[in-house]
């Protein structure tokens, strides 16, 4: 048995110093009683990293898509979008959706969901009436102040 | 000579605060024999984010993790859970709490650990019962915060209602960072006589650099013990480091059962191993005023810029970083750890954005300010109120445990008599597709190492190289591609 074991800063300095020569085919190093000899594939540059775990959230956010400047009529409420986020029509997948075109609403029925920042906000009609229309695509990404839904007043 | 002691973190909340949580069994398990001779008192090996990663990212079966640590290790393993939360921000019924207990104690752990978000003790009840039920010890945590309500007094009064709860250790938890040795020497003794005869312990992160003084001040305090980690991984976001720690200790006089041998080998295992998997070692963090108003950790500012970029707001950071100080305010002062602080920056964002306070509420924080979560620490303000205008109907005021109804009996009917205890948990906290990775076999772990061994596995796995020739003292040895 080795009277001195390798260290792991004997290791790290060994390892620094191979990358650091990764241009060059040969290596050979003689530290006291360690000897370490190396021959490279014609001094190509060391493979990357190992590869960083795919962590969700650094995966790229699709950027949410820019919809024409819609014109709407004069005298209908329009249910904007407080916030970038993602609009969803009904609770909880699979489930019914909050409202459908040609319901009738309340100021404070719930008409949809946006998702900001994983935290969920319920979207009030803001005006008695019928639902007229959807505009927003259920699950899509939405801007601030992007027209979710129509409801014509009663 | 009297004695402090240490519970060390370097398997759980060092690799959390600097990796994202991404430390693999594989990666853990040729120290833990070192660790094992280091001299801990406990060993945390589990909390609601390793829980979380290891089925989500990892694609490991937590349990088997739990298992294979407790049965490695000699020192007793500790596991630290959310309370009536668990491993997530959601609330399970007492039924899932106690039966979680009895797995973790089945699987070799000796000291359970439970902390709720809110500090309302309710959260902890049946946790500590099950707890004890199921043979373990209990640790009842404190989290610190700064606030007009968060006063010493505040603390001696959950202190006195975890002890009547009959925990085995007391201990303060400062998830951010924001204890100063000043605040420690008013609070730390205060805390330290409320106990009585139960262990006082601190647990307290570097993000202000102030933390090893205040371990001093908690061990001249008379607090019993101290959380750290192996020196790679501790200071910045993680705890102090072990080795420092133990060196304070020493100097006031103090016996510990540290091997510095033994603490040496294991902090050259993990510095290599940061070195070898491309992460970063913890570096000491500069005093960071800024910190002490806003109080979000910094995991989550780095996240917020990076949220912020997507929305492409990101040149309204400063706004919204100040406006998160208002609306903790308004909000009673929750204490910004998960999953509040995710609660007050969004808020801040949708008031910031909107150009008007609360002029939308998210449906987390109605819940939340109805008490649904358990207590607020004061009460919000009168226009936050105003403007959330709560029905009678939806405020909450008995235990949160209380009104969700038992899970385990429509889960056996779901998975059937066959399923264990482990998976008929698991299909409580995850949805099935979320689990079918954890069905692959286990590699082969290795179970010691060297840093010869290191080497040449390091080499060996290199493409670029074709021939290599190792010799050291006696050892001998070529390959070639």
């Amino acid at each position: 048995m080795p009277d001195r074991e390798l260290t792991y800063e004997d290791l790290l300095q060994i390892v620094e110093l191979i990358k650091s020569t990764s241009h060059f085919s040969e290596f050979r190093l003689k530290v006291g009683d360690i000897e370490v000899s190396l021959r490279r594939s014609g001094g190509v540059a060391p493979p990357a990293q190992p590869a960083q775990s795919n962590d969700a959230a650094h995966a790229p956010v699709p950027a949410p898509h820019k919809r024409d400047k819609r014109q709407f009529p004069e005298g209908v409420h329009l249910v904007r979008s407080p916030m970038v986020g993602t609009f969803y029509r009904a609770p909880q997948p699979g489930q019914p959706a909050f409202v459908e075109v040609g319901q009738p609403v309340e100021p404070d029925t719930t008409v949809c969901i946006i998702e900001v920042m994983k935290l969920m906000n319920s979207i009030p009609a803001g005006a008695s009436g019928v639902v007229k229309e959807i505009v927003a695509d259920n699950t899509s990404a939405v801007e601030y102040g992007e027209v979710l839904m129509v409801i014509e007043p009663r | 000579m009297k004695h402090f002691d240490f519970v060390d973190v370097t398997l759980r909340d060092a690799h959390q605060c600097l990796w994202s949580t991404r430390m693999t069994t594989a990666m853990m398990t040729p120290i833990l024999g070192a660790i094992d001779r280091v001299g801990y008192s406990y060993i945390n090996i589990l909390g609601g984010a390793v829980f979380d990663v290891c089925v989500r990212y990892l694609h490991e079966n937590p349990w088997e993790r739990v298992k294979l640590l407790c049965s490695r290790l000699a020192t007793p393993c500790d596991a630290l859970t959310r309370g009536q939360s668990l491993y997530t921000f959601e609330l399970f019924p007492d039924d899932i709490v106690a039966l979680n207990a009895r797995v973790l104690a089945k699987r070799g752990v000796k000291v359970l650990t439970v902390y709720d978000a809110l500090n309302d003790n309710r959260n902890l009840e049946s946790s500590v019962t099950a707890g004890h039920a199921a043979g373990m010890k209990v640790n009842g945590w404190m989290t610190y915060t700064l606030s007009p309500v968060h006063t010493d007094a505040y603390y001696v009064e959950r202190a006195k209602e975890l002890i009547k709860l009959k925990v085995d250790f007391l201990c303060i938890k400062d998830p951010t960072g924001l204890l100063t040795p000043e605040r420690g020497r008013t609070l730390f003794p205060a805390v330290v006589k409320a106990a009585g005869k139960i262990p006082v312990q601190l647990h307290s992160h570097c993000q202000s650099g102030l933390a090893p003084q205040v371990y001093e001040v908690a061990m001249q305090s008379g607090f019993r013990a101290g959380y750290t980690a192996s020196e790679p991984l501790a200071n910045g976001a993680s705890l102090p480091a072990t080795e420092e720690i133990n060196d304070r200790a020493r100097r006031l006089g103090l016996g510990t059962s540290m091997n510095v041998t033994a603490l040496k080998e294991v902090a050259g295992y993990f510095r290599w191993l940061c070195e070898r998997e491309g992460k970063p070692c913890g570096r000491v963090a500069q005093y960071d005023a800024a910190l002490y108003e806003h109080q979000i950790p910094g995991g989550m500012v780095s996240n917020l810029r990076y949220q912020l970029e997507t929305m492409k707001l990101e040149h309204r950071m400063p706004e919204i970083l100040e406006e998160v100080a208002q609306v903790r305010r308004d909000l009673g002062y929750p204490i910004v750890v998960s999953p509040f602080a995710q609660y007050v920056v969004t808020q801040a964002t949708l008031n910031v954005v909107q150009g008007e306070r609360y002029k939308t509420i998210p449906d987390e924080i109605r819940k939340y300010a109805a008490g649904y979560y358990g207590r607020l620490a004061a009460k919000p303000s009168d226009e936050f109120l105003e403007k959330l205008n709560l029905k009678s109907s939806e405020i909450v005021t008995e235990r949160p445990g209380e009104h969700i109804e038992p899970w385990i009996a429509r889960l056996r009917a779901e998975l059937g008599v066959a399923a264990s205890d482990e998976e008929l948990l698991l299909a409580a906290f995850y949805d099935k597709p979320l689990l079918e990775p954890l069905r692959k076999p286990a590699p082969e772990y290795q179970f010691r190492t060297t840093p010869l061994h290191e080497l040449v596995s390091w080499l060996g796995a290199r493409r670029d190289i074709e021939h290599a020739h190792i010799r050291f003292a006696g050892t001998e040895m070529t390959f070639s591609a």
